[in-house]
């Protein structure tokens, strides 16, 4: 995993690459590029099922959000596609203002997101 | 004793800065902001909307007004009171057009990766007008209790 930047750490679960945020606020344009380049390099694989994780996260702008549409879409034209689990009541507000909780299945925790993966396989 | 601010001329009660047109210096004075408004007894919900408002503005100014330009900047002028947060945003750009910027919401619009920084700030804060052709960006939130 080592194309990764160290702003994401991603670890298998289950199958599912489950991507967890290292940073409390990602604000600065070094940041959110990495973070979209770390984003989109989890879609080089096909089909990959990832889960990205906002636990600790507190505050975003509209720039993550924006790096969040481009890497569900890469996901999803490989094959793949992006969760969401773990975001604070104030993030969720912004997804939910900008009616991007109608673009992404979004879990309570990263457990149910991942479950979700393989319960719907067994279906 | 200080009267107006030197670059929007606002009286006394402004705090006003000049950033040069790069991500990393919205940091500083967005935390003085959320600092003060902790000061100031705002709840986590109000600095929750203030940061966000704030951020958006000043991103929208280096990103789209100053096209990233760093021979331009952007001018901040925020006037924070118990009851009420005022902030301008100015940038050195072209200037544009709000009524034309496509509703993000929109089920063609939904996976547009950009487009949404004006509607959050018009969701979290109370007023937010844009004024010299597009350059300014005046905010106003009310407490609420």
């Amino acid at each position: 995993m080592g194309k990764e930047p160290d702003i994401l750490h991603v670890v298998d679960r289950q199958g599912v690459k489950l991507v967890r945020i290292r940073s409390e606020t990602i604000l600065r344009e070094g940041e959110v590029e990495t973070f979209g380049r770390g984003l989109l390099a989890l879609a080089e694989e096909p089909g990959r099922r990832v889960v990205l994780s906002f636990l600790g996260v507190h505050h975003l702008t509209s720039l993550v959000l924006g790096k969040l549409i481009l890497a569900r879409k890469r996901l999803a034209e490989s094959g793949g596609e992006l969760r969401l689990a773990d975001i604070d009541p104030h993030i969720f507000e912004v997804f939910s203002i900008t009616h991007l909780d109608r673009l992404f299945r979004i879990f309570e925790r990263e457990d149910e997101a991942i479950a979700s993966f393989s319960e719907e396989a067994e279906a | 004793m200080p009267s107006h601010s030197p670059e929007t001329g606002l009286g006394p009660g402004w705090t006003e800065k000049v950033l040069p047109t790069r991500l990393e210096c919205i940091r500083d004075p967005e935390r003085e902001v959320v600092s003060r408004l902790r000061d100031l007894g705002y709840d986590e919900d109000h600095r929750f909307a203030v940061r966000l408002a704030l951020e958006e503005a000043l991103v929208n100014a280096m990103k789209h007004g100053n096209r990233m330009d760093p021979a331009r900047r952007v001018v901040l002028a925020y006037r924070l009171s118990p009851e009420r947060v005022e902030i301008r945003v100015r940038d050195e750009g072209a200037g544009f057009d709000p009524g034309v910027v496509p509703d993000p919401t929109r089920d063609e619009n939904l996976q547009r990766p950009c487009g949404r920084g004006i509607m959050l700030m018009r969701s979290y804060m109370d007023e937010v007008s844009f004024v010299c052709s597009g350059q300014e960006v005046q905010m106003v939130k009310h407490r609420k209790p």
